[in-house]
């Protein structure tokens, strides 16, 4: 379909030579705009599909390179950085390769062909998002920095997704050998976990293949709001899928005695794209952030993942259930499946399978994916922010960890109206108590004292109920109310109990479960560290950034509030007390309120201390900007600073950073032989220049984009034309009359502009 | 007996004539003398290029492009010739003060061979500039194909010549890369732009 070119208007062309011979041909043939797979002014396909990207691990033996595993990822930044899971291209013992092989869709329609490799820069196990850099030719040769400009996307705001929004879902849906594909998918939900909140998942349905793990979930604005993530579980799994792709072991047959490529099912599941953030702000600025003060994981023994102690919840705070049911209303939105943790890894694979009156159903359920808490603890899966209406029936919820049922299946009943049974709920913390019966101190860590509050809410208890409250201490119980205690409190709607160590408890992580006639109705696990000060817990202290020429001397050097452009290395020290081993606490960095570091981990250090430290480093210099560190315990902020801007205090414009505008391309003809002119040089003036400075200065700074042409006269520009800013084009070969055109105009809504201009000789 | 002459009468040119013609002759020449002028001057004119902080100035052919965002000084290219661009290229890079120019030799040799396809030294022989500075002259090849994944074209033979000199604590490095079919025919460019080379 022919369209109006926005180069329809433009000649005002002037040519300078020094002889004084003004040489000009205005013959352009314009006005042919490639056509999009399926137009639509916002969502531009093609380029999702050429940002989407193939993704081979591979094992080099000998002079081989073994196929180990596959995935999808998608491009987003100019020279090359991809994102992707790091299932597949994190070694791993189900990936042990060693060699990133990238593939890129060059013909629309046909299957990527292998053209770079890549590296991963950055990388987050648990979350299952890796970012990886191009850096190599396929053949193994360095590129030269700088040398790519490979179309891409950018990130939209995965939290602003709302219900019911239709996505388009880009994957390579085989092994290699087929083109990429489109899904259209709903937004059917979201699954909260402890590690990302009430968005950790963005639920779809089960069309997405497991080999598009991966690749990309775009909005109707065309931007990536979510990864297809799926983990294959372990081969040894018999629910295990794997295709065997080469001849690994020489036998001259490719079979199943050959090492295969594990492919997963299918995905019902997105990570947003908002998990990425920090990924590619940290490696986009070239940031390395490392710990230095010496940590351990506390020593556990060796033992399988395992899960225990499930139950449901109809909400959660920080973490924590509010309350504990066995049915749920009519209406219900929200649900929550609770369960004990232990000795899971960033690499196990766990999986939620839900039956609805005996019928599977996806949609309730959490396709297999990485583990993203710590070790041991308290976990959930759930969700009540945006939720459909879960319909009434009896639904079996049945976990398993790498394809193995891994706890019995749990039942719970959606119909009828508010269970009427005694209940407790909304459970809080903290070391005081004041004269209207209420807790200081956060709710869920109270400082190290002689004894700890516990606040709870009680509803439809009457007197004589027998009930329970269990204390626990690192997971073995300290302390338990008599058997035959009794409510004596009426209908009283809050209740509030302690539990007592005069020589002070012990910090670590504590539980407290209340039982009515022997049903668990309400829990949460608390934390006890810090010093106790009049009305807050002190943790942390002293939190300072600083600078010195080592890890030694930044220990005792003076705190420093700025430094000065170029800097490579700045220091965070900040000192701690009562923190026991194990217990999880959350660092967190930004530049420019943007979070390019955040990490939850058990503690390792000694119990308190003074001068931990962290290192910030970025070989070429720290980008300029305002950078902050956070410190924090069960989602609590215990000890921040605002204060460290380096150089100017806020973070360069990147000019490339924008994929959004008109992609340009063309072919450039010998008017007399219609052939096209391999070597042309087509330039794009900056919208500051017109095409006679250009000329007379012929400096790269003017240059918007510039494009030689391939043997058959083909061109792409690697940067899309911003709509309704004026460009000029210069046009130039050896042996051809040149052609300059000034004001060069593209609308937003135009389609990838496609240009055909033919050469004459001269 | 009586001879008779049958002939065409003999057009004696007069001496105006012959000045005419000597004329037109001379202006004939003295137009194609003018014009190989004017067209050496249009080949040949340059730009100069100035960096007091780098302490370089040189003049370079007019109308090759300029580029001074890189891992170099400065970097100009002939953005006409049809396939590889022919580029002369200033950069220097630190060294130490027992670096010889054998060692910087090996290192452009190490580091080229990362990114370079079939790169190869054909060979290194002392080089005298124009401003009686004592250098190295580094002769070598390699192939130049498409980084673009979306286009398609041949690779190219590329022959470079690289004048290494050392001057306090960094070296310079001259470059000049050009397809190695029209090496011959443009290396005079670069020997020119060696004349006017300043540093």
């Amino acid at each position: 379909m022919n369209k109006r070119s926005p180069f329809l208007n433009v000649f005002s062309v002037r040519w300078n030579f020094s002889v004084g011979l003004v040489v000009l041909l205005v013959l352009v043939t314009l006005g042919t705009a490639a056509e999009p797979v399926h137009s639509q002014a916002a969502l531009d396909l093609d380029r999702i599909q050429r940002a989407t990207v193939f993704v081979m691990q591979a094992r080099s033996v000998d002079d081989d390179l073994i196929i180990t595993c596959i995935g999808s990822g998608t491009l987003v930044s100019r020279d090359g950085l991809l994102l992707t899971n790091a299932h597949n291209t994190v070694p791993n013992a189900n990936c042990p390769g060693d060699v990133l092989i990238i593939g890129l869709t060059v013909f629309p329609g046909e299957p990527p062909i292998p053209r770079f490799r890549a590296e991963v820069i950055q990388a987050d196990p648990g979350l299952d998002l890796a970012l990886l850099r191009i850096t190599r030719q396929v053949d193994g040769r360095l590129l030269p920095v700088g040398s790519l400009g490979l179309p891409f996307v950018e990130l939209g705001n995965s939290d602003e997704v709302p219900l019911d929004e239709t996505l388009t879902i880009a994957g390579y849906p085989g092994i290699g050998d087929d083109p990429v594909t489109l899904v259209t998918e709903t937004v059917r939900g979201f699954t909260a976990e402890p590690s990302g909140g009430s968005k950790s998942w963005i639920k779809t349905g089960g069309s997405i293949l497991g080999t598009m793990s991966g690749g990309g979930a775009y909005d109707q604005a065309g931007r990536l709001i979510g990864i297809p993530t799926t983990a294959p579980i372990t081969r040894a799994s018999p629910e295990a899928a794997c295709l065997p792709l080469q001849d690994t072991n020489s036998d001259g047959l490719i079979d199943t005695t050959d090492s295969c490529v594990p492919i997963g099912g299918v995905i019902n599941v997105l990570r947003p794209s908002n998990f990425a953030r920090p990924l590619l702000r940290a490696a986009t600025l070239g940031l390395d952030l490392a710990i230095v003060t010496p940590t351990r994981a506390p020593a556990r023994a060796a033992a399988p993942p395992s899960f225990s102690r499930l139950f449901f919840a109809s909400s959660e705070r920080d973490g924590m259930p509010l309350d504990v049911v066995q049915r749920m209303p009519t209406g219900t939105t929200s649900v929550y499946l609770f369960f004990d943790y232990d000795n899971m890894t960033p690499e196990t694979v766990y999986e939620l399978r839900v039956t609805v009156d005996g019928i599977p159903r996806d949609v309730f359920g959490l396709s297999p994916v990485r583990w993203s808490g710590g070790t041991s603890g308290l976990w959930h899966i759930g969700g009540s922010a945006d939720q459909p209406v879960w319909p009434n029936g009896t639904y079996i919820f049945t976990l398993f960890i790498d394809g193995i049922s891994a706890a019995a299946p749990i039942v719970l009943l959606i119909g009828g109206g508010q269970d009427p049974s005694p209940q407790f709920s909304d459970i809080l913390f903290g070391n005081n108590i004041d004269a209207n019966g209420n807790l200081t101190g956060n709710g869920l860590v109270v400082g190290t004292g002689g004894i700890v509050y516990a606040k709870f809410l009680a509803r439809s208890m009457t007197n004589g109920l027998r009930w329970t409250a269990v204390w626990y201490f690192q997971g073995a119980e300290v302390f338990r109310t008599p058997p035959e205690t009794v409510w004596t409190d009426g209908v009283a709607e809050t209740k509030v109990i302690s539990v007592e160590n005069p020589g002070g408890l012990l910090p670590g992580v504590y539980r407290l479960e209340l039982y009515i006639e022997d049903r668990l109705s309400a829990t949460s696990d608390f934390t006890v560290a810090g010093a106790q000060l009049s009305s807050a817990t002190r943790i942390f202290s002293d939190l300072h950034f600083t600078t010195a020429a080592s890890d030694a001397e930044a220990r005792t050097a003076p705190p420093i509030s700025s430094y000065s452009s170029g800097v490579e290395t700045i220091y965070a020290v900040f000192d701690w007390e009562q923190i026991a081993p194990g217990t999880p606490w959350t660092m967190r960095w930004t530049v420019d309120g943007e979070s390019f570091y955040q990490q939850t981990m058990p503690w390792g250090a000694a119990e308190s201390g003074e001068n931990f430290l962290v290192r910030l480093t970025s070989p070429g210099g720290i980008s300029d900007g305002t950078y902050t560190v956070e410190l924090l315990m069960a989602g609590r902020r215990f000890d921040a600073i605002v204060a460290a801007p380096i150089g100017i205090g806020q973070l360069p414009i990147d000019r490339f950073a924008e994929a959004g505008g008109i992609p340009l391309s063309g072919q450039i003809l010998d008017a007399q032989s219609r052939s096209g002119i391999a070597g042309v040089t087509f330039v794009l003036v900056s919208e500051d220049f017109n095409a006679s400075e250009f000329t007379e200065q012929w400096d790269q700074e003017q240059v918007y984009a510039l494009a030689v042409t391939d043997r058959s006269g083909r061109f792409q520009l690697d940067r899309p034309l911003q709509p309704g800013a004026p460009y000029s084009v210069v046009i130039i070969a050896e042996g051809y009359l040149p052609i300059a055109a000034d004001g060069i105009v593209v609308a937003a809504d135009d389609d990838p502009v496609e240009l055909e201009v033919y050469l004459t000789r001269g | 007996m009586t001879v008779v002459e049958i002939g065409e009468p003999q057009n004696e040119l007069t001496q105006r004539q012959r000045w005419s013609h000597y004329f037109v002759l001379l202006y004939a020449l003295v137009a194609v003398v003018i014009g190989i002028n004017l067209r050496d001057a249009a080949l040949n004119a340059s730009a100069v290029y100035t960096n007091v902080e780098a302490g370089i100035r040189a003049q370079y052919p007019q109308r090759w492009l300029i580029d001074t965002d890189g891992d170099y000084i400065f970097r100009v290219r002939d953005m006409t010739r049809i396939g590889f661009k022919t580029t002369i290229q200033v950069a220097t890079r630190p060294i130490a003060r027992n670096t010889t120019v054998r060692n910087l030799v090996d290192s452009l040799t190490l580091d080229r061979s990362q990114t370079l396809a079939a790169y190869g030294v054909i060979n290194t022989e002392p080089f005298m500039l124009p401003n009686e500075v004592e250098a190295t002259a580094m002769t070598y090849t390699y192939v130049q194909s498409e980084l673009n994944p979306y286009l398609q074209s041949l690779p190219t033979v590329i022959e470079g010549l690289d004048i290494l000199t050392v001057e306090g604590d960094q070296a310079i490095i001259i470059t000049f890369l050009s397809e190695v079919s029209q090496y011959e025919q443009t290396l005079p460019i670069f020997e020119r732009f060696l004349g006017t080379l300043e540093f």
